[in-house]
């Protein structure tokens, strides 16, 4: 009916807009990325552009390069990861219990995630510096000086160290949200049963905060795959591409080399990457949700 | 009430955490006290506490802070960047917010397929379809241009999630009222519908201005020229100049935060819902 | 021809099998105050909907002064709404809330002054003009938003359960100014509510209904001394009629207890040809009172009081009869305690009859055959 018909016109006239854009900025995009991903499409010479089947799988798997951003791609997650997650809940916890300046520590915390990664990895570079203030404490301590950023083996440690310290505030803020959130009366309640601290923290809030917990450990996973802007910023991947990642191999691949196919095959597989773990962690936090309505209708 | 001991340890509990905070923020102490000496007087201080302590207040105190004003094209870049921000907040929430509109209240073909679509695409990393968007880019000749550093940026799948979370909870009796008050649905969308949804406003101007002011990947690719940079390839540029002191770097990312400090302590209870909202989504 | 005509309108909802509205007949007359009124979901305000235009009409048709509306957008029909929730601009004063709709016309700036200075004053709103909706209390609210449909000047007026969030005190004086408000203005109102107290008291005529299908239409007295079945009956009215099952008898009726009453011819002549009816009577229709029992002494029955609700100019007295709790409402003179056992009569010529299946009123004799 006309009514209907109207409906239609004016929900396409807002949603047009955005639509046209997503097409050609997303879906388009996507669609390219995926059929490039099976072609030798070299943007300097697109006339010579050959369907080349999984050429480019296998290609970039026996690639040296690439298997090292992999490796250091993992292996700054593996860092990053305990790190950051560990550190943010247990200035949750510790912030979540104080009872004065808790607004200043909160600012504190918070501080450097407003700061951007470039202006980060800028600072650190003269914290790094083999003459700069953090061997200057450490000199203090009677440590010897350490080269940082600029030996193979610690470089991408401290780009790690300094990543989590960037981003533990945000993490902070999603578990103060969540302990906040806790019903007061569990505790009150634990009280009358004679818990101690431990028990009460081990059997009110590590439970009431799993979910959560799932949540932030593989949104600081992703976050961590998609490194980028720090060795481009500090080390440019070096030295000697220990600090080469995915994502700088794919940026480099395709907007310096030109390379489109090959670039586009090694964003298939990250992006393969990134979207397993979104699942996994989407998964995982709306299970515990329809677990809870089950039981919830169970006893009725 | 707390026992005399909760009370001890809890002044215990403040006192290592104000320890720690302080260990914390050492970088930015650092970068703050030093961002107005001169090279000479940082490594000087560097091996004792005064590496934390702002040189005294005489007249060369500001001087590298004037030279990198004064010297560079830092102010332009920061400008610029603002401008972008500006743009971008008030096409993002024109564009994402009719989208949200109508995923939220307007019945039109295959709504419920399209939200499906867009909750897909913000699991997405951008990574995967920057080289596409920067060869696109290049291909329409766009690449130093405004528009083309805009145009790919303006449309967020979850800022069209944010807003039609929260447009659908608003009430359909308000809409109705307004027909019969002769109000044309775009006049509605934009003298009823933003307006009463400030606080989402507020956050999705709030994440696209530090979106835009933090980015570093998009504009490193669209600028290549000294004019239209934003400031943080700005900053870059005039760090790796080497004629620039430590004192004068330390000044330019001094400068680059503040603009956001600024925001954060207007904007402290916005951000933190934004934060807060992205633990606590369901589905 | 009438004002407002509704012909054989029903709404039907994509996806469900049943009609939420189905056959809705009505011819409104100008300036008259109609209520329809029913439990929730009986379609009342699916059809304020369907007339305002904010609901489709899937069949049948909407005339309003003659013209055929079914298809006009709701802002061209002539009519202004009172919502439930109040559906104030909640970002906009008082004043900006009443005149928004009168800038949208393009009314000349010194009428709008005209108007709103008007509807505040008549609304008592002078303190709160320049207000927003979220400092004012829920009767302001409610004027406010009664202020902005009267400003339009509309030919009708709808309002769907626009008291129902009120408080008990608010509710009866908002329900006093909205009747002198329609006595003032005189604008055709169509008024939606659950509760037949507001329906009974504002309303010229009352639509009641049920399950999407009209009941009864007719004036308030009308609808309580002859309700056309069991559930309009039981609707109007408190305490609610007390409803029996009882066997027919040849001089009276058989509670399913085994108490009987004899009743007058003129009442069996109506029941011939039924074994069983449904006999209702209103609590006020059960009589305590030595005048009465007096009177209809033959029929006196007795029963031990259960319960008693004491209202101050009235009370409700519960007592087990006739196989249900029944309540008979008395003056405050007549005071029972619990555990009293009294005598009582139920007036022959106030009971009413309806058909055991189909529930509708026995009015004609002998139409039954069972």
């Amino acid at each position: 009916m006309m009514r209907k018909k109207s409906q239609s016109l004016l929900g396409m006239a807002f949603f047009g807009p955005a639509l046209v854009l997503l097409t050609i900025f997303l879906f388009l995009p996507m669609i390219l990325t995926l059929v490039f991903s099976f072609t030798d499409f070299f943007a300097l010479n697109p006339g010579l552009t050959h369907f080349v089947g999984l050429d480019n799988f296998f290609q970039i798997f026996q690639d040296e390069e690439f298997r090292r951003a992999f490796l250091n791609t993992l292996c700054f997650v593996l860092i990053i990861v305990p790190l950051q997650g560990l550190g943010s809940l247990g200035l949750a916890l510790l912030i979540n219990k104080v009872t004065h300046c808790k607004k200043y520590f909160k600012v504190a915390f918070f501080l450097p995630v407003v700061m951007s990664l470039a202006v980060v990895s800028t600072l650190w570079i003269q914290i790094y510096s083999p003459e700069g203030i953090l061997n200057a404490i450490l000199e203090n301590f009677g440590i010897s000086a350490q080269p940082f950023i600029n030996s193979a083996s610690q470089a991408l440690p401290s780009i790690a160290v300094m990543s989590a310290w960037q981003g533990v505030g945000y993490q902070m803020i999603i578990f103060l949200g969540g302990l906040q959130g806790i019903n007061p009366a569990l505790y009150e309640a634990a009280d009358m049963d004679h818990a101690t601290p431990w028990q009460k923290f081990k059997d009110i809030t590590l439970p009431e905060l799993k979910p959560l917990c799932i949540f932030v450990f593989i949104t600081i996973t992703i976050g961590a795959f998609r490194m980028l802007v720090q060795p481009m910023v500090m080390t440019g991947g070096g030295p000697s591409h220990s600090t080469y990642t995915m994502v700088y191999d794919i940026y480099e691949t395709g907007t310096v080399n030109w390379e489109i196919g090959l670039a586009s095959t090694m964003a298939i597989v990250f992006a393969v990457f990134v979207m397993i773990l979104t699942v996994i962690q989407t998964i995982a936090t709306r299970d515990k949700e329809e677990k809870d309505v089950d039981k919830k209708t169970k006893k009725k | 009430m707390l026992t005399k001991k909760q009370k001890r340890n809890n002044w215990i509990l403040v006192i290592v955490l104000i320890a720690a905070s302080l260990f914390f923020l050492f970088p930015v102490l650092w970068m703050l006290a030093n961002s107005f000496k001169q090279d000479a007087a940082i490594t000087r201080d560097m091996n004792s506490i005064r590496a934390f302590v702002p040189p005294a207040l005489k007249g060369n105190f500001f001087d590298n802070y004037v030279k990198i004003l004064t010297d560079t094209s830092f102010v332009r870049y920061m400008l610029n960047t603002l401008f972008y921000a500006a743009v971008l907040i008030i096409l993002g929430v024109i564009v994402n917010g009719l989208a949200g509109y109508a995923l939220a209240k307007i019945k039109f073909p295959f709504r419920e397929r399209w939200l499906m679509i867009i909750m897909l695409l913000m699991i997405v990393p951008m990574e995967t379809i920057i080289t596409i968007h920067f060869l696109f880019i290049a291909k329409v000749g766009l690449l130093n241009t405004v528009i083309g550093y805009v145009l790919p940026m303006i449309v967020n799948p979850f800022n069209i999630f944010l807003f039609r979370q929260v447009f659908v909870s608003l009430p359909d009796d308000v809409y109705e009222a307004a027909q019969l008050d002769h109000c044309s649905p775009i006049k509605y969308f934009f003298t009823m519908v933003l307006p009463m949804s400030k606080s989402v406003v507020a956050t999705v101007s709030v994440f696209t201005f530090l979106n835009v002011w933090n980015d570093y990947l998009w504009p490193s690719l669209v600028f290549t020229s000294g004019d239209l940079l934003t400031a943080q390839i700005g900053l870059n540029a005039i760090t790796s100049n080497d004629n620039t002191t430590m004192g004068q770097k330390l000044a330019v990312i001094t400068m680059i935060t503040i603009p956001v400090i600024i925001i954060y302590s207007l904007f402290s209870k916005q951000i933190v819902e934004g934060v807060v909202s992205t633990g606590s989504k369901e589905g | 021809m009438s004002f407002i005509e509704l012909k054989n309108v029903c709404k039907k909802y994509d996806k469900t099998e049943k009609n939420a509205v189905t056959n809705f007949n009505l011819a409104i007359q100008e300036k008259e105050f109609i209520a329809f009124v029913g439990p929730s979901g009986c379609g009342k305000s699916t059809t304020l909907r369907m007339i305002a235009g904010f609901e489709e009409i899937s069949s049948g048709e909407l005339y309003i002064d003659g013209k055929k509306m079914n298809e006009t957008a709701p802002m061209d029909r002539g009519i202004s709404m009172v919502f439930q929730n109040y559906a104030l601009y909640p970002h906009m004063t008082v004043e900006k809330n009443i005149s928004y709709g009168l800038k949208n016309m393009k009314v000349p700036a010194d009428e709008i002054k005209k108007k709103v200075d008007w509807a505040v004053q008549i609304l008592g709103l002078e303190e709160y003009r320049c207000r927003k909706p979220k400092n004012l209390s829920g009767g302001q609210r409610q004027r406010v938003a009664l202020g902005r449909a009267i400003v339009k000047d509309q030919k009708v007026f709808l309002m769907d359960e626009p008291l129902s969030n009120l408080d008990a005190k608010l509710r009866v004086s908002m329900r006093n100014e909205i009747s002198k408000l329609h006595r003032e203005l005189g604008s055709t109102t169509i008024y939606v509510t659950h509760d037949q107290v507001e329906a009974m008291t504002m309303a010229d005529r009352i639509v009641i209904m049920k399950d999407g299908v009209v009941q009864q239409t007719g004036e308030p007295m009308e609808l309580y001394e002859h309700p056309c079945n069991k559930f309009v009956a039981g609707f109007i009215g408190s305490p609610q009629m007390n409803f029996y099952d009882v066997q027919v008898e040849r001089n009276g009726i058989t509670f399913s207890d085994g108490k009987s009453i004899a009743l007058p011819d003129t009442v069996t002549a109506k029941l011939q040809g039924y074994d069983h009816v449904i006999m209702g009577i209103r609590g006020e229709d059960i009589k305590f009172d030595g005048q009465n029992l007096d009177v209809y002494r033959e029929t006196r029955q007795q029963a031990v009081i259960e319960n008693t609700e004491i209202m101050g100019n009235e009370n409700n007295l519960y007592f087990e009869f006739g196989g249900i709790t029944s309540v008979a409402r008395v003056s405050k003179y007549e005071v029972s305690r619990i555990g009293d056992s009294v005598d009582f009569v139920m007036m022959p010529h106030k009971m009413h009859f309806f058909h055991p299946q189909t529930e509708e009123a026995i009015t004609v004799q002998g139409r039954g055959g069972l």
